[in-house]
C-alpha cells in the first residue's frame, strides 16, 4: 500500500482507537480529559484527512483502496475497501472539520455530566461510522458506516437514559431508520444480482448499458431512496428526527444536523450514475424534497421549543438537498450539504449554549434580550441566521441560490414552491433570532456566556458561514464553481449537469429572493422584536395556525395508524394465535401423551438419579452390543 | 479415532459425575472437560484440509450390513465447533445457578454433548438417528426435574412432539434403507437413492417433519415457548444453541440428499412457512413480559430465517444459514446468560421486575448492548455477515420472499430495544440493592462477545471453512431447473 493510501485509511482508525479507549477506560478517565483525548484524535483525523487530500490528484478520477477481504466465498466478494476520491475527501474533511469543533465544544457543555466520559466515546465512535460511510468503495462498507451511525444515534438521543421519552425517542430513530434499511438492504441485493458486485465504480461503469428507466433501475434507485429517507429524515419517514432532540446538543449538531442525516444526499450522489438513467426516479425525489421542505418549514413556524425549531429546520433544509438531487443538479446539493453543516451547527451550537447560559431551558418564549448578556453567542447566532436565510454573500446564499436558480429552470411551481419554503424559514429563523435575544428577558435564570472551549468552536463555524460559499463562488462574482469541478472527477452525474440561464436571468432571480427575505425579516422584526409576540397554547389558536403548531398532527397519525395496530397486533397473535389455536392443538397432543404416559408411570419411581442411572446403564448396553456385534 | 477421543472426552467426564458424584468440584470438572473438547476441536479445524474426513470405518451390524462410519466435512466441523464452543459457556452459566445435584446436572449437559458430537460426526443415517434421540435424553431430565412451573406437563408436550417427529424420521430411514437395497444407511447410499418424485413428495414430509419440529418452524412450535420458559437457564442453551442446529443439520444431510425433488417441490411451501413464522415470531416477542418468553419468540422469529435461507438453496442462502445459527448460538447463549444474570439480580425473568437497572449495573448494561447488537445483526457482527447471505440468496430465488425476510431486521430492532429499554432503562424503579457485572459474568460473555465482532470483522475463518461443502452440495444437488 502507497503512503497516501495508508494515511487515507488510517482516518478511521483514530476515532476507532479514541472510542475503544476511552470506553474501556471511563471509569479512570474524567469527562475533560476524555474530551480532550476524543478532540483530539478527530483533529488527528482531520490533519491526516488534510494530508490525503493535498497529496490527491483529483485528474485521475480516484482509486479503491483494498484494506482486507471481508466476504468472500464462491460467486461473492465484497472486500473492505475504501475509495480514495472528490467525493470522499469532501465528505471526510466535513466530517472531521465540522466533528473537531463539536468535539471540542462538548469539553465544555458536558463538563458537569457524571457520564461525559461515556458521551466521547460514543461520540468518536459516532465519527468513526460516519467516515466508513463516507469511505467505503462499495455499498456494504457504506452500509457498516450507516447502521454503526444509526446505533450512535440511539445510544446518543437516549444518552440521558431515566427519562423514558428520551428513551422512546431513541428507539423510534432507530426503528424508522431501520424501515428505511429495508429499502436499503433489498436495493443492495437487487444491485448484487444485477452486476455480481457491490462496488460503486463497476456498477456505475455497467449501468451505462442499460436503457432509460429500466425497470431493474427503477426499482434499485427508489430503494436506495426509501433507505435515503429514513436516514435523511424526508417525507414520510421524517417524524424521528424532531424527537432526537433529546440528546444533548452537540450531538443534535453532529448527528442531526452536519453529518449523520446527509448520508441520503451523500447516497444519492454517490450512486448519480445509476439516478441519471431513471427520470422517473428522479421526479419523485424532486417531488418529496420539495414537499418535505415546506412541510418541515410551515412546522417550524410556530414551535416555541428552540432545538425543534432548528430541528424542523434541518429536515426542511434537507428536503431542499433532495429536490436539487431530483434536478439533477447534484454538486448543488453537495454545496449545500456543507454549507447547511457550517451554519446549522454553528445554529445548534449556538443554541446550546443559550441552554447551558440558562440553566437547562429550551422554551423561547422564556428568553428574550440576551444579546447583552451572552454576546458572543449572539453575534454567531445572528450570523448563522442570516446565512440561513441566504443574506447576500453568505455561505447559505450562494447554495440556496444555486438550488432554486436549477428549480427556476426545471419548473415554475418547484421555484414557487422552493422561494416561499426560503422565505418560511427566513421567518421562523428570525422569529426564534429576534424571540431569544431581543426585548427584554421573560425568565428566572442567571444568564452567563459559555467558556472559551465553548465560543471558539463558535466562532470558527461563525467564520466559516460567512466565507465558506468560496468554495464553490459561481462565475457570476468571478468564481470558477471550484467545488463542482472537484465533485466531478468523481460523480459521472455532476459532470454532466448543466445550468444555462443568462446572466440577466440569473440577476434577477437572485435579486427578487433578496428582496422578499428583507421583507421576511422586516415584517418578523416587527413581530417579534420591536414587541414579542408569544404563542400561548395550541388550544388557543385559530384553526390553521393551530394545525401548524401541533405539526399538521402527524405524530399521533402514525401512531394510529401503526404503532398502536402493531401492537395491538402483537398482543392478539400472543393472546389468540398462541393461546387460543397453538396451545390448544398442542395439548390435544399432550392429552395424547398423557394417556400413554400413564402406563409408563409404573416405571417410573420419581428419582433422579434411578432415571439417570437408567439413562447410562441403557447407553453402556447400547454401546456394549454395538461393539460386540463388531 | 479422533472421532472417538471427540465424544469419548465429555462422555467419560460425565460418567465419572454419575459415579463419583461431586457435588463442590462438579462444575469445575465439566468446565475443564467441555474446555478439552473445544481445544481438541481447535486443533481439529486448524488440521483440517478441506477434504471430508472419515474417522472411523467399521462394521457395525455386520448382519444387516450396516457399518459404522464416522467423520465430519466443514459443515459438520462448523457444527462441532459451535458445539465444542458454546458448551463451557453453558457449564460456566451454571455457577450462578443454584441448582440442586450439581453434579447430575453436570453429568447430563455433558451426555448431551456427547450425543450431540455424535449427531454432528455420524456418517450413517441409523447413526445419526441413534445420536439425534439420545441427545434429548437427558435434556428431556433436566427438564422434568430442573424446571420450573407446570414443567410436568410441559415436558411431557414437548417429548411428545418430539417422540412424533423422531418415529416419522425413523420410518423415514428405514424406509430409505429398505429401498436402497443394502440396508447399509450411509449418507453416501442414501444420496445414490434415485426415488420415485411421487415417493419423494410424501417422504419429503416424513423426513423433515423431525427438523421441522425440532428447529422449530411454524406451525410446528407448539412445544417451544413453554418449554423454553419453564426450562432452567442451561437447558434453554442446549436447546436453543445446540439442539436447533441439529435440525438444521438434519435436513442439511438427510432430507435434500435423500428427497431432492420432494424438497423441490415442497420448497415454496417451506419457506413460505418459514417466513411467517419469523415475522409472527417477531411481532409475538414485541408484547412479551417475560425475557425467557421474548427469547423464545425471538428464536423462532431468527430460526424462520435460517430455514428460509436452506430451503433457498444456492450458495450464498446456505452459507448465510449456517453461518447464522454459528451466530445464533453464541447470541443465544449470551442472551439466556444474561436472563440468569438479572434472575440473580432481581429474582425473576419478568420485564415487570427490572426497569432503570442500567443506573445500578452500567458495566451490565454495557454486555447486553453488545450482545444485543449481535441479535439485531448490525453490521461488524457475525449476525450481519449471515442475515447480508441469507437475505442475497433469498433475493435470488424471490424478491417477495426476501422482502418478507428483510422486514425482520425492523421486528428485531422494535422488540429488542424495547425489551433492553424496560429492563435496563427509564428511572430505578425498584431501588433493588445488587452487584454490577462480576467476573463470572465478565468471563462469559467478554469471550462471546469477542467472538461475535471478531467473525463479523473478519469472517474468513468461518466462510472458508463452509464454502467448500457448501458448494459441492448445491451442484451435487440442483433442485432448480
Amino acid at each position: 500500500m502507497v503512503t497516501a493510501d495508508l494515511l487515507f485509511s488510517l482516518v478511521p482508525a483514530l476515532p476507532l482507537v479514541g472510542a475503544v479507549l476511552i470506553a474501556s477506560a471511563r471509569r479512570y478517565l474524567s469527562g475533560t480529559v476524555a474530551g480532550m483525548l476524543a478532540t483530539a484524535l478527530m483533529v488527528g483525523a482531520f490533519v491526516l484527512t488534510a494530508v490525503a487530500f493535498s497529496t490527491f490528484d483529483p485528474s485521475t478520477g480516484g482509486h479503491t483502496v483494498r484494506v482486507f477481504d471481508w466476504i468472500q466465498i464462491t460467486g461473492m466478494d465484497i472486500p473492505f475497501a475504501f475509495r480514495y476520491d472528490a467525493l470522499a475527501l469532501t465528505m471526510m474533511l466535513l466530517v472531521t472539520g465540522v466533528g473537531s469543533l463539536i468535539h471540542l465544544y462538548s469539553i465544555g457543555y458536558m463538563h458537569n455530566d457524571a457520564r461525559a466520559s461515556t458521551f466521547f466515546a460514543q461520540l468518536n465512535l459516532f465519527s468513526f461510522a460516519m467516515l466508513l460511510l463516507v469511505m467505503g468503495s462499495n455499498l456494504l462498507i457504506t452500509f457498516i458506516g450507516w447502521e454503526g451511525v444509526g446505533l450512535c444515534s440511539y445510544l446518543l438521543i437516549g444518552f440521558w437514559y431515566n427519562v423514558p421519552d428520551y428513551n422512546y425517542a431513541a428507539r423510534k430513530a432507530f426503528v424508522m431508520n431501520r424501515i428505511g434499511d429495508v429499502g436499503m438492504v433489498l436495493a443492495m441485493v437487487l444491485l448484487f444480482q444485477q452486476f455480481g458486485t457491490l462496488e460503486y465504480s463497476v456498477i456505475l461503469e455497467q449501468a451505462d448499458g442499460f436503457s432509460a428507466n429500466a425497470p431493474i433501475l427503477i426499482a434499485a434507485t427508489l430503494m436506495l431512496f426509501v433507505g435515503a429517507t429514513g436516514k435523511s429524515a424526508q417525507i414520510p419517514l421524517f417524524t424521528w428526527l424532531p424527537d432526537a432532540m433529546a440528546g444533548p446538543t452537540p450531538v443534535s449538531a453532529l448527528i442531526h444536523a452536519a453529518t449523520m442525516v446527509t448520508a441520503g444526499i451523500y447516497l444519492v450522489v454517490r450512486c448519480s450514475g445509476l439516478f441519471e438513467l431513471v427520470p422517473l426516479t428522479q421526479d419523485v425525489i424532486l417531488v418529496i424534497g420539495t414537499a418535505t421542505a415546506l412541510l418541515a418549514a410551515s412546522i417550524g413556524l410556530f414551535q416555541n421549543d428552540i432545538k425543534k425549531v432548528l430541528a424542523y429546520s434541518t429536515v426542511s433544509q434537507l428536503g431542499y438537498m433532495f429536490a436539487a438531487l431530483g434536478m439533477g443538479a447534484y454538486s448543488a446539493a453537495m454545496f449545500h450539504v456543507i454549507m447547511h453543516a457550517f451554519f446549522k451547527a454553528l445554529l445548534f451550537l449556538g443554541a446550546g449554549s443559550v441552554i447551558h447560559a440558562l440553566g437547562g431551558e429550551q422554551d423561547i418564549r422564556k428568553m428574550g434580550g440576551l444579546k447583552g448578556s451572552i454576546k458572543i453567542t449572539y453575534v454567531t447566532f445572528l450570523i448563522g441566521t442570516c446565512a440561513i436565510a441566504g443574506l447576500p454573500l453568505l455561505s447559505g446564499f450562494f447554495s440556496k441560490d444555486l438550488i432554486l436558480a436549477f428549480a427556476y429552470q426545471r419548473s415554475p411551481v418547484v421555484y414557487a414552491v422552493l422561494v416561499f419554503g426560503a422565505l418560511l424559514t427566513t421567518f421562523y429563523m428570525f422569529r426564534l433570532l429576534f424571540l431569544v435575544f431581543f426585548g427584554s428577558y421573560r425568565g428566572k435564570a442567571h444568564p452567563h456566556e459559555s467558556p472559551l472551549s465553548m465560543t471558539v468552536p463558535l466562532m470558527v463555524l461563525a467564520a466559516l458561514s460567512v466565507v465558506g460559499g468560496v468554495i464553490n463562488l459561481p462565475h457570476l462574482f468571478g468564481g470558477h464553481e471550484a467545488l463542482k469541478h472537484f465533485l466531478a472527477t468523481a460523480s459521472s452525474g455532476i459532470s454532466n449537469e448543466t445550468l444555462h440561464l443568462s446572466v440577466t436571468t440569473e440577476w434577477i432571480l437572485m435579486g427578487s429572493t433578496v428582496l422578499l427575505v428583507t421583507s421576511t425579516i422586516a415584517y418578523a422584526y416587527g413581530r417579534f422584536a420591536r414587541k414579542a409576540e408569544l404563542d400561548g397554547e395550541p388550544e388557543t389558536m385559530p384553526l390553521f395556525k393551530r394545525l401548524l403548531a401541533e405539526r399538521w398532527r402527524i405524530d399521533p397519525l402514525y401512531a394510529a395508524l401503526f404503532e398502536r395496530p402493531f401492537g395491538w397486533m402483537s398482543t392478539k397473535l400472543h393472546t389468540v394465535g398462541e393461546s387460543r389455536i397453538m396451545i390448544p392443538l398442542t395439548n390435544g397432543v399432550g392429552g395424547a401423551a398423557l394417556r400413554i404416559g400413564r402406563v409408563v408411570r409404573r416405571v417410573q419411581t420419581g428419582n433422579a438419579s434411578f432415571h439417570l442411572l437408567a439413562m447410562v446403564v441403557g447407553i453402556i448396553a447400547f454401546l456394549f452390543i454395538t461393539l460386540l456385534s463388531t | 479415532m479422533i472421532v472417538a477421543i471427540l465424544l469419548l472426552i465429555p462422555f467419560l467426564a460425565a460418567t465419572f459425575m454419575v459415579v463419583a458424584t461431586p457435588t463442590r468440584q462438579a462444575r469445575v470438572v465439566a468446565l475443564a472437560s467441555t474446555l478439552m473438547t473445544l481445544v481438541f476441536t481447535g486443533w481439529l479445524c486448524f488440521a483440517y484440509q478441506g477434504d471430508p474426513v472419515i474417522a472411523v470405518d467399521s462394521d457395525w451390524v455386520p448382519a444387516w450390513g450396516l457399518r459404522l462410519v464416522m467423520g465430519y466435512d466443514g459443515i459438520g466441523l462448523l457444527m462441532i465447533l459451535l458445539t465444542a464452543l458454546v458448551f463451557p459457556f453453558i457449564i460456566g452459566a451454571g455457577f450462578g445457578e443454584r441448582l440442586q445435584h450439581p453434579s447430575l446436572v453436570n453429568a447430563l449437559l455433558l451426555y448431551t454433548q456427547a450425543f450431540l458430537l455424535g449427531v454432528f460426526t455420524a456418517q450413517n443415517a441409523l447413526l445419526f438417528y441413534i445420536f439425534y434421540e439420545l441427545a434429548l435424553l437427558p435434556v428431556f431430565f433436566l427438564l422434568l426435574y430442573w424446571g420450573g412451573e407446570r414443567r410436568r406437563g410441559i415436558t411431557v408436550r414437548f417429548f411428545m412432539y418430539t417422540l412424533l417427529g423422531g418415529l416419522s424420521l425413523l420410518f423415514g430411514i428405514l424406509y430409505c434403507m429398505v429401498q436402497e437395497g443394502g440396508f447399509n444407511g450411509d449418507f453416501s447410499a442414501l444420496a445414490a437413492l434415485d426415488l420415485p418424485l411421487d415417493t419423494q413428495i410424501w417422504l419429503f414430509w416424513v423426513l423433515f417433519l423431525a427438523f421441522a419440529i425440532k428447529l422449530p418452524i411454524f406451525p410446528f412450535h407448539g412445544w417451544q415457548p413453554d418449554t423454553y420458559s419453564m426450562a432452567p437457564v442451561q437447558g434453554t442453551m442446549v436447546l436453543a444453541a445446540v439442539m436447533l442446529k441439529m435440525g438444521l443439520y438434519g435436513i442439511l444431510r438427510l432430507v435434500f440428499p435423500i428427497v431432492p425433488e420432494g424438497a423441490a417441490y415442497w420448497q415454496n411451501t417451506v419457506i413460505i412457512l418459514s417466513l411467517i413464522g419469523a415475522i409472527y415470531g417477531g411481532v409475538i416477542a414485541f408484547r412479551q413480559w417475560d425475557l425467557k418468553r421474548l427469547i423464545a419468540y425471538s428464536s423462532l422469529s431468527h430460526v424462520g430465517l435460517l430455514c428460509a435461507g436452506l430451503f433457498a438453496w444456492n450458495g450464498y442462502a446456505v452459507t448465510g444459514s449456517l453461518y447464522q445459527a454459528f451466530a445464533h448460538a453464541i447470541m443465544v447463549v449470551g442472551l439466556l446468560y444474561l436472563t440468569g444474570a438479572l434472575r440473580e439480580r432481581v429474582g425473576s425473568t419478568e420485564m415487570g421486575a427490572m426497569g432503570g437497572l442500567k443506573a445500578r449495573t452500567p458495566r451490565l448494561a454495557a454486555l447486553f448492548l453488545l450482545v444485543m447488537v449481535n441479535a439485531i445483526a448490525l453490521p461488524f457482527t457475525q449476525g450481519f455477515i449471515g442475515e447480508w447471505l441469507m437475505f442475497a440468496g433469498i433475493w435470488q430465488l424471490n424478491g417477495w420472499m426476501a422482502f418478507g425476510a428483510v422486514t425482520t431486521i425492523v421486528l428485531g430492532a422494535i422488540y429488542m430495544l424495547y425489551a433492553y429499554q424496560r429492563v435496563m432503562l427509564g428511572e430505578d424503579k425498584w431501588q433493588l440493592e445488587m452487584d454490577d457485572a462480576t467476573l463470572r459474568d465478565h468471563l462469559v460473555l467478554v469471550p462471546l462477545i469477542a467472538v461475535t465482532f471478531i467473525l463479523g470483522v473478519y469472517p474468513a475463518p468461518i466462510l472458508n471453512l463452509i464454502n467448500g461443502p457448501v458448494q459441492q452440495l448445491i451442484t451435487a444437488i440442483p433442485m432448480l431447473p
